[in-house]
């Protein structure tokens, strides 16, 4: 049986459109397996756009992906820093000179806009919002004005920093939080991936208003962006608004930066740590894995679902259903390219307990194949995550802007789906195999503190 | 699994005469079917010393049938591409399940089963006992549910709402086996039962297989939870819990709050949308956080305790400041309060609540499950439906003098109970900072300073 209708795609180079004072092309046509239409566009700008239509509501979703992210910025010489990313993305909401500070916010909330919102990450930075589709043009009008024209004033960016350092602060107050920062940090010596997305305070506290209009002089650049729309709006209607409000902004030069190529790991690498408000042990591993659009991550993500999806997941039977975790999860991460585990463990269990448990399934996984039953209980599930979801217009936009900025493919998310099935058993033991090895992995244990609060 | 999310209803409740309760929402375009069972017995009804009992019977229908195993049971529903989960609130036991559209009969089959035939099994029970006492310590690592639960210790205090809908580990450890029987025995009959389907199928073809869960089901007469009143304090209450060394302070702040079918609740969902409701353009966000920058996050809400029911809840502000800002935000947000209180709103935030209210009415219905979520409230807390108009016209139709009138009819200036989650030592240090100049018998104090292993014992 097959999982998935068959994707069906058309390329086209040529068909051109011109409307208002910009052209646009479109780029390709796709028909999802649930039937929905995706159609790419390109404006001469270099801005990409995708749009699905869905008509059974009268809203839309509407997202702007830009792919600059905390990466970039670490390694532009002119900045070297982390954490300017995505403090600008804060600024974002602070006002232009037509519609000052709190005057976006406002106006998107009175046209009923929700899930109104923003996120920064390794290689990208997002803004999203979902609104009636009758307020489709007075949101467009909004969003464009402030890729083009924000004005970051010295009072607002410095009251900023403190709404920032506030994130960083519970952000730091969660052991996790601070385990999987280690995690990074110890797993890549030469990839930025070993500094965080929000820097630290004294980064924060020191950036300058000269760096971050640096930073959206550069990045925010039409070429640099994918605009999505997942909703209420005919092509027509999308292209017209995109050309008439996108349109008159200029390509330009954006640099791309290589990241620098993190060695093989040839030694298994171990932290062990404190934290001041833990009160039980914590465990992260990851492995060092290929990325998301090679074969074995497909394998990768399989396996992982496996062992960390539903009441029969192996990482639940072994160790939460005994009491020893409160929670445990393995999955593949891509840029940076782990594969994760993370344990919550009990008070009272030791972390190198809950270590030796995951290495000997993973030693099982290695040494057998799963069963077909285990097998297709897995695929089932993916199934049954994709078919839940792709129905919400935000997550449907999410998942095409995430799996784009990851790996120029905004449709690799449907093509891993339909991939999964292709796969076999001894494809997910050959990954265990080739991937899940002690030597590549990085291990971190956090402990609560020793009474009176020492650190070791 | 998450409670499905309330809104509103367009079509009202129906009953099957003498057949399962059921709510229905068609639509052609959905890939899964999921459904809602809602058994109308929740914590509320758990004895003093056993809370968590409806919680765990939630978990444990989960884990074995007379015929399968939790094993069998598990991977078979896994393997068709479906997942079940279970919690109880303080006045249901709910389950709430997805599957491929395909296999929704083999689904309904299973949901049959483990409702009408589950195993008890002592094995399961006792892991399960495991899994919540080991769920029940974690929390030490959370500080905003360490600070809510500080609160309902205060404000519930008494009563079986004073405790995590899961247990404590003292309730925990006395709960039996037998427990869990007896309470299905008695909780899980005709009268409680709610059915809620989201499906691109026939409701026929559901409708059949919910008969042979009818049809075992013992008859019974639903009988409301038990309310319990509210134990608010006159002047501002503080509870610390103390925890050393944190970056950041958790701060709540509670007052007496609304039921489900409050007729006011539409003026005070409004005053409260531009009080601290809704993010990025509220008073809190914008003052706190926006000009301020003391803290990331801060709102208000009138859903402190999950969704509206007949139970009175909690309306409550919440912020996680830096540390360093921690009383410098509860005083700041204490007299905004007073403010609010006093004036209610200026005509612009007004007209931006009204507009921002009606015109995003339409995502509460933009799919099938927000649509039977609404259903699902309506039938269970008497929720009036109002159409987009009926509701347009009662928001457009609020005004600020009796959006004053009905905040002083439902809140009070002073009466706060307020947790703090941060160092006991630093919250006395920045509270006598910050109330240098107040005479000492009008300052606020610490009334009580709580270790995080005294919440959840």
């Amino acid at each position: 049986m097959k999982l998935f209708g068959p994707l069906v795609s058309f390329l086209l180079f040529f068909v051109s459109v011109r409307c208002h004072s910009a052209s646009y092309q479109k780029i390709a046509e796709h028909t999802l397996f649930n039937g929905d239409k995706l159609t790419e566009f390109r404006l001469e700008n270099g801005l990409q756009v995708l749009h699905v239509p869905r008509h059974q509501a009268k809203v839309l979703t509407y997202q702007v992906w830009f792919r600059v992210g905390s990466l970039d910025e670490k390694l532009d010489a002119k900045l070297k820093k982390t954490g300017l990313a995505h403090l600008f993305e804060h600024m974002m909401f602070r006002g232009t000179p037509k519609y000052p500070d709190g005057v976006f916010d406002k106006l998107v909330s009175r046209m009923g806009g929700t899930q109104q919102n923003a996120s920064t990450y390794y290689y990208r930075t997002n803004y999203y919002e979902s609104v009636p589709s009758d307020q489709l043009e007075t949101l467009m009008t909004l969003e464009s004005d402030r890729m083009q024209n924000l004005q970051i004033t010295t009072t607002l960016f410095e009251k900023e920093k403190g709404a920032v350092v506030g994130e960083l602060r519970r952000h730091l107050d969660s052991p996790l939080s601070v385990g999987m920062d280690q995690l990074l940090e110890t797993a890549f010596r030469v990839a930025p991936y070993r500094f965080t997305v929000i820097g630290n305070e004294k980064e924060i506290n020191g950036f300058t208003i000269e760096e971050a209009n640096y930073f959206y002089k550069t990045y925010y650049a039409p070429n640099n962006a994918t605009l999505i729309v997942v909703g209420d709006v005919d092509a027509g209607r999308l292209m017209s608004l995109t050309s008439k409000y996108y349109g008159s902004m200029k390509s330009q030069e954006v640099p791309k930066y290589k990241i620098p190529a993190e060695p093989p790991q040839k030694k298994e690498r171990k932290i062990f740590t404190r934290h001041k408000q833990a009160t039980s042990d914590s465990l992260l591993v990851g492995y060092r894995i290929p990325p998301v659009d090679s074969p074995d991550f497909t394998s990768l993500a399989l396996l992982a679902t496996h062992l960390s999806t539903g009441m029969e997941g192996r990482l639940r039977k072994l160790l939460v259903d005994p009491g020893i975790a409160v929670s445990a999860n393995g999955a593949p991460s891509s840029k940076p390219d782990l594969f994760e585990f993370v344990v919550s463990l009990s008070e009272k269990h030791r972390a190198e307990n809950a270590l030796s448990i995951i290495d000997r399934e993973i030693a099982n996984l290695q040494k057998k194949a799963i069963s077909d039953q285990d097998f297709q209980r897995a695929l089932s599930q993916e199934k049954l995550d994709m078919y839940g979801s792709i129905g919400s217009n935000s997550s449907l936009a999410n998942m095409l802007g995430e799996y784009l900025v990851l790996s120029g493919d905004y449709l690799l998310g449907f093509k891993m789906l339909a991939a999964f099935e292709k796969l076999t058993p001894a494809d997910l033991q050959n990954a265990a195999k080739q991937h899940l090895n002690k030597k590549q992995r990085t291990v971190v244990v956090i402990r609560p503190e020793k009474r009176g609060g020492k650190k070791s | 699994m998450k409670r499905l999310s309330l809104i509103l209803i367009l079509v009202a409740a129906e009953c099957v005469s003498a057949g399962p309760k059921l709510l229905y929402e068609e639509d052609p375009t959905l890939l899964t079917t999921t459904i809602e069972i809602v058994v109308q017995s929740g914590s509320s009804e758990d004895p003093m010393d056993k809370t968590g009992v409806a919680n765990m019977i939630a978990e444990i229908l989960l884990r074995g049938t007379a015929t399968k195993d939790r094993a069998l049971f598990q991977s078979t529903l896994e393997r068709m591409g479906g997942s079940i989960g279970g919690a109880a609130s303080h006045d249901t036991i709910e389950f709430s399940g997805e599957v491929i559209k395909e296999n929704t009969d083999a689904f309904l089959d299973l949901v049959v089963e483990f409702l009408t035939k589950p195993a008890f099994n002592e094995k399961e029970f006792k892991s399960l006992v495991q899994e919540n006492l080991a769920a029940i310590q974690h929390i030490k690592n959370v500080n905003t549910r360490l600070g809510g639960l500080a609160l309902r210790r205060e404000v519930f205090a008494g009563t079986p709402l004073e405790r995590p809908t899961q247990g404590t580990r003292k309730t925990l450890k006395a709960i039996q086996l037998k427990d869990l029987k007896e309470r299905y025995k008695s909780s899980f009959h005709k009268g409680n039962f709610l059915f809620a389907v989201a499906s691109p199928l026939k409701k026929s073809q559901i409708e059949k297989k919910l008969e042979s869960i009818w049809t075992a089901l013992p008859d019974g007469k639903a009988t409301p939870s038990p309310l319990v009143s509210l134990k608010i304090p006159t002047e501002p209450k503080l509870i610390v819990v103390n925890k050393p060394r944190t970056s950041s302070g958790s701060v709540l702040m509670a007052q007496a709050g609304i039921v489900a079918q409050e007729p006011d609740r539409y003026d005070l969902y409004l005053g409260n949308f531009s009080f601290g409701g809704e993010p990025l353009v509220s008073r809190l966000f914008n003052v706190v956080r926006a000009a301020l920058g003391w803290t990331y996050s801060i709102g208000s809400t009138y859903q402190a305790m999950g969704s509206l029911s007949k139970q009175k809840g909690l309306y409550m502000v919440y912020t996680t400041p830096s540390v360093e800002f921690t009383t410098k935000s509860l005083f700041k947000i204490l007299n905004m309060w007073d403010s609010y209180l006093e004036g209610g709103l200026k005509k612009d935030e007004i007209d931006v609540a009204q507009d921002s209210l009606v015109n995003s009415y339409p995502f509460g219905f933009d799919s099938a499950n927000k649509r039977l979520g609404w259903k699902v409230m309506s039938e269970l807390y008497d929720v009036p439906i109002l159409s987009p108009s009926e509701y347009e016209s009662k928001v457009r139709g609020i005004g600020n003098n009796e959006l004053v009138k009905l905040l002083k009819k439902h809140h009070t200036q002073r009466g706060w109970i307020i947790s703090v989650v941060a160092d006991a030592k630093v919250i006395q240090k920045q509270l006598d900072q910050e109330q240098k100049s107040i005479p000492a018998e009008k300052r606020l104090k610490i009334a009580k300073v709580l270790r995080p292993d005294q919440i959840i014992e």
